[in-house]
């Protein structure tokens, strides 16, 4: 596929459980990036030209809707495609993300089927 | 509240089908306070805003490890940092899918940052008001509890 992920979520377990359901979607991405919240996150979206990000919601230090909102305000990364991973199901948080610029979201627990559903149609 | 222990068998249900590949069965839920633990590890997550309490999974430490080498696809051989992440990211996502039945998907309810605790032996005691339903599942010649505490708030 030639391209570059971005994994952002405080639990290194969900980062390579993510990473594992990529692969297992047959999702074969060149690199895959990971960051512990949404600092983290912004730090190597300034140093790596980065595809897709798929972010957590619930995070410490910058949360998933805080790091969209920083993405969204700094022209160099305002255009790099979001997906939310997230225990969140409620229409008003995916609907704040969504008006933040996420594309969509999937919910955890999550199967490599549905990995490949959201994502597969943005490559 | 309704079939709380219905829920809380779904919510497990899903949750080792799909991410830990492990099967389940699930007991009769308990009533009373659990024994003291023994070399057991405690995922916990808090619960607040409409709904207020604490979701709690207890694992054996050898059911954990086999738990966390599913989640990673590896053999875990000891309690280390992977385990304890795992765990608590095991309690995240309960949380996540019990509070989506409490409320209409979850709305009004926000769930704390998961923690862990793990020892040779312990006393688990939550101190919440409201109801409480514990139910036990039987995984892989071993067995494991999952602890609601829960009040619906005025």
């Amino acid at each position: 596929m030639g391209k570059k992920i971005l994994i952002v979520d405080d639990s290194n377990t969900m980062r390579k459980i993510v990473t594992r359901s990529l692969r297992q979607a047959g999702l074969d991405f060149d690199e895959i990036l990971e960051a512990g919240d949404g600092l983290e996150a912004l730090a190597v979206l300034r140093k790596e030209k980065v595809d897709l990000v798929l972010s957590d919601i619930n995070m410490p230090n910058m949360d998933g809707l805080a790091f969209l909102r920083e993405k969204s305000a700094d022209a160099a990364l305002n255009g790099i495609p979001v997906v939310m991973i997230t225990t969140e199901a409620g229409n008003d948080i995916i609907g704040e993300a969504m008006a933040l610029g996420a594309l969509g979201s999937i919910k955890k627990p999550f199967t490599p089927d549905q990995i490949q559903e959201t994502i597969g149609q943005l490559f | 509240m309704e079939n709380l222990p219905d829920k809380i068998m779904s919510s497990v249900h899903e949750i080792f089908s799909s991410m830990v590949m492990m099967d389940i069965v699930p007991g009769a839920p308990i009533l009373g306070e659990i024994n003291p633990l023994q070399n057991t590890i405690t995922g916990m997550i808090g619960l607040a805003g409409t709904h207020k309490g604490m979701l709690a999974i207890h694992l054996p430490e050898s059911l954990a490890k086999k738990v966390t080498g599913n989640f990673l696809g590896m053999e875990v051989e000891e309690i280390d940092d992977d385990v304890q992440d795992a765990i608590g990211e095991l309690a995240n996502m309960l949380g996540g899918s019990i509070k989506a039945v409490l409320t209409e998907n979850g709305k009004d309810i926000k769930l704390s940052m998961p923690s862990t605790i793990c020892g040779k032996e312990y006393q688990f005691q939550s101190h919440y008001e409201g109801e409480s339903v514990i139910v036990p599942f039987a995984a892989e010649d071993s067995k494991f509890l999952v602890e609601l505490r829960i009040k619906q708030e005025e």
